[in-house]
């Protein structure tokens, strides 16, 4: 029997608050203990979490939720999201590194850069449908080395080499604030019972310092644009997104301008692609022209897909899985029954082609739908109707009358839409 | 003139192997309407299986195609048994996502078995010129490459308009419900169409990697398949002779169009490609020699 939890009851806003809380201690309990190399032993096997891996995979989990925009809600099959990601990486490595601008600064360029590009990139798109579509969109992604190892291009990109973040093909510093007393949490974590070993011992270098600094202001960057997205997702322009996936027809007919509400979503994805770019090689510390191929854009739907089509959480776990996995079997050395020889090769790739294949079979919601029914065991949020009435037993007790009639909904799609979902 | 001819020549040979490729696409597009983003992998298979049974097995190599083309042919029958026939045709996305977790897993087993290191694949046909004019020279691997296109495109439109199973291939991609009513087994039908379009993309992956010049390795058919693509597209997504006409078209534009055209850098054939396809798509969707899609709204 589940807890049942009333939305907009005090209760809810303090599962809300509990949650949250849980969320943050998560994020800096995870700083501090793995900012190193943190690993599980499995047998024969160490794999590791370390912050490196985790913050690849929030850039990952940002490009993906760029994807959730475009094709989970607004149902457009634009696939070629490593073309952002890559177009936002280079960017940001570019003033970074010849023009001396901060990080944080470079996204007043990345973000209006890939969302334009993005919309005029969709342009073609508005008349270009589904499959034909994701040809297209594939085939800009399959194009971008290319682009970038172009000679005319040279004394931005630095061709084959890569650009780095950094003058003379260092690694920029992401160099934590004054105020920031990391070395004083650090030693108060140790100094928990039971627990303080997690977190090492002594005092914390500067570079674990730069990593731990990186690791929270890409979580950060990460939050407001989950934020972002979810609000947009609730407001009148996400309804009629989805409106457009569901039934575009439909759409059109209750007054919804269908080129603008797709253009808009290339743009959101777009940016969102660009902002994973920037994290990305402020973590990496190089833009390479070969890390942004189609094999990404492929990877990114596998993230899309493996986390839940449709629903933001999925873009994070989505995130995780494609930057761990692959990680992590090529660290496997020993599994009891495969020859080592499976375990030499792209292993992860082939992971995560099975798990494209098996999810869309078994669970096309993904793993976040899974996990949902899963919470829907333990604590359900019991909705409001439109009025704010309370459903169950004490509407059916106060029956509707007549003035208690509903407003009408802004268009016929929204009441669609609130059906749906 | 010379330079320009050599570039004609390359790009029939570069064209006619697009084309192989493309009418694999166009034969499962014409029976399911999907674009295939797994077809280059199912082909670079077969490629190897080829290298497999022709050096390990010491079987000669043309009866190594052979055998490759069928052993590929039953295991898309059986991929499209499993993967793609349980999923509505209509609905783009999960098929979408079925070929690309398709493209992945043949890709990465591809590598764990055979490794990244480029072979060298034995020729096909015999070497040397047919035809030398001062620089330029037309090698006979272009000539039988050409041939190969024309023979195999012949062979299938007998197969799709004189024998019943091709009878039954066209009426369901013309209408797969109506002809589902009059009594074609519509299932088996498509698996066919798929095991086709596996020996077909097989014989094209054995042809383009047996140019000398090229060698073996899983992601070869990586671009092949863009420009392949893009040559279906062009010719028109359901025409056989569409998909010849436009990989020459695309051979022509990667050949003779990018090194001529100066504000066009050599490196950005593949970026053309896809430019022809997103014109073609957007200006005429149908292609040259396609069926224009008409739907009831």
């Amino acid at each position: 029997m589940p807890i049942k939890i009333l939305a907009g009851s005090s209760q809810h806003q303090l599962y809300k608050v509990i949650t949250w809380s849980l969320f943050a201690l998560l994020v800096a309990g995870v700083a501090f203990a793995y900012v190193d190399v943190g690993s599980i032993s499995l047998g024969e096997n160490n794999y590791n979490i370390s912050l490196i891996r985790l913050n690849k995979a929030i850039a990952f989990a940002i490009a993906i939720l760029g994807l959730q925009v475009v094709a989970g809600f607004t149902g457009q099959l634009a696939l070629g999201q490593s073309f952002f990601f890559g177009m936002g990486a280079y960017a940001s490595a570019w003033l970074m590194a010849d023009h001396d601008w901060p990080f944080l600064l470079t996204f007043i360029v990345v973000v209006p850069l890939c969302f334009v590009i993005g919309i005029v990139m969709g342009l073609p798109a508005l008349r270009i449908q589904g499959l034909y579509l994701a040809l297209v969109t594939l085939g800009f992604a399959a194009v971008f080395p290319a682009i970038v190892k172009l000679d005319r291009l040279f004394s931005i990109t630095n061709g084959v080499g890569g650009k780095a973040t950094g003058p003379d093909g260092r690694k920029y510093k992401l160099e934590p604030p004054e105020w920031l007393p990391l070395d004083g949490i650090a030693e108060t974590l140790q100094k928990i019972p039971l627990l303080g070993g997690y977190f090492g011992d002594g005092g914390i270098s500067s570079k674990q310092e730069e990593r731990m600094w990186a690791f929270m202001m890409f979580t950060l960057i990460a939050v407001v644009c989950f934020w972002m997205v979810a609000n947009l997702i609730k407001s009148r322009q996400g309804r009629a997104m989805r409106a457009v996936r569901d039934n575009p027809t439909g759409a059109a007919v209750s007054g919804i301008d269908l080129a603008r509400t797709k253009a808009m979503s290339f743009g959101i994805a777009s940016a969102l692609g660009g902002v994973g770019g920037a994290v990305y090689v402020a973590e990496v510390g190089l833009a390479s022209p070969d890390d942004f191929t189609q094999l990404l854009a492929i990877n990114f739907i596998v993230g899309l897909v493996v986390g839940g089509v449709g629903t933001l959480s999925g873009a994070v776990v989505g995130g995780l899985v494609i930057a761990l996995v692959p990680d992590w079997a090529s660290s496997t050395q020993e599994v009891g029954f495969l020859p080592e020889r499976w375990l030499q090769g792209p292993t992860g790739s082939l992971i995560l082609g099975l798990l494209l294949i098996l999810l869309t079979f078994f669970l096309p919601g993904g793993i976040v739908s899974a996990a949902r029914t899963l919470k829907n065991k333990i604590v359900r949020i019991i909705p409001r109707g439109p009025n704010g009435e309370v459903p169950g037993g004490a509407s059916l007790a106060t029956p509707v009358t007549a003035d208690d009639t509903p407003d009408e909904p802004d268009s016929p799609v929204d009441e669609l839409v609130g059906a749906v979902d | 003139m010379q330079l320009f001819v050599q570039r004609l020549f390359d790009a029939l040979a570069n064209g006619s192997t697009y084309a192989l490729v493309a009418v694999a696409l166009v034969l499962i597009f014409k029976a399911t309407t999907l674009v295939n983003f797994a077809q280059g992998e199912l082909a670079m298979l077969g490629a190897f299986v080829t290298l497999v049974l022709a050096y390990e097995q010491g079987i000669p190599m043309w009866l190594a195609v052979f055998l490759a083309m069928i052993i590929l042919g039953v295991f898309a029958a059986g991929v499209e048994r499993v993967l793609i026939r349980p999923f509505d045709p209509a609905d783009h996305l999960p098929l979408v996502i079925i070929t690309l977790g398709l493209f992945l897993g043949i890709n990465a087993m591809a590598g764990i078995v055979w490794r990244f290191d480029p072979r060298s694949f034995p020729e096909l046909f015999p070497s040397g010129n047919a035809f030398t004019w001062g620089s330029a020279s037309l090698r006979w691997y272009t000539v039988f490459t050409v041939l190969t296109v024309l023979v195999t495109i012949g062979l299938l439109q007998l197969l799709l308009n004189k024998t019943k199973i091709g009878l039954a291939f066209r009426a369901v991609s013309s209408n797969l419900e109506s002809s589902e009513l009059v009594g074609i087994r519509v299932g088996p039908t498509l698996q066919f169409g798929w095991a086709l379009a596996a020996a077909v993309g097989t014989l094209g992956a054995a042809v383009y990697v047996a140019d000398p010049f090229r060698q073996l390795e899983p992601s070869i058919m990586l671009r092949v398949l863009i420009f392949a693509v893009s040559a279906a597209a062009l010719g028109g997504l359901d025409s056989l002779w569409g998909a010849l006409a436009g990989g020459i078209a695309i051979g022509a534009i990667q050949s003779l169009v990018v090194p001529y055209v100066p504000f066009i850098p050599n490196e950005l054939g593949l970026a053309a490609a896809v430019v022809v396809l997103m014109l073609v798509l957007l200006v005429r969707p149908a292609g040259l020699f396609g069926t224009p899609a008409v739907s009831r709204v």
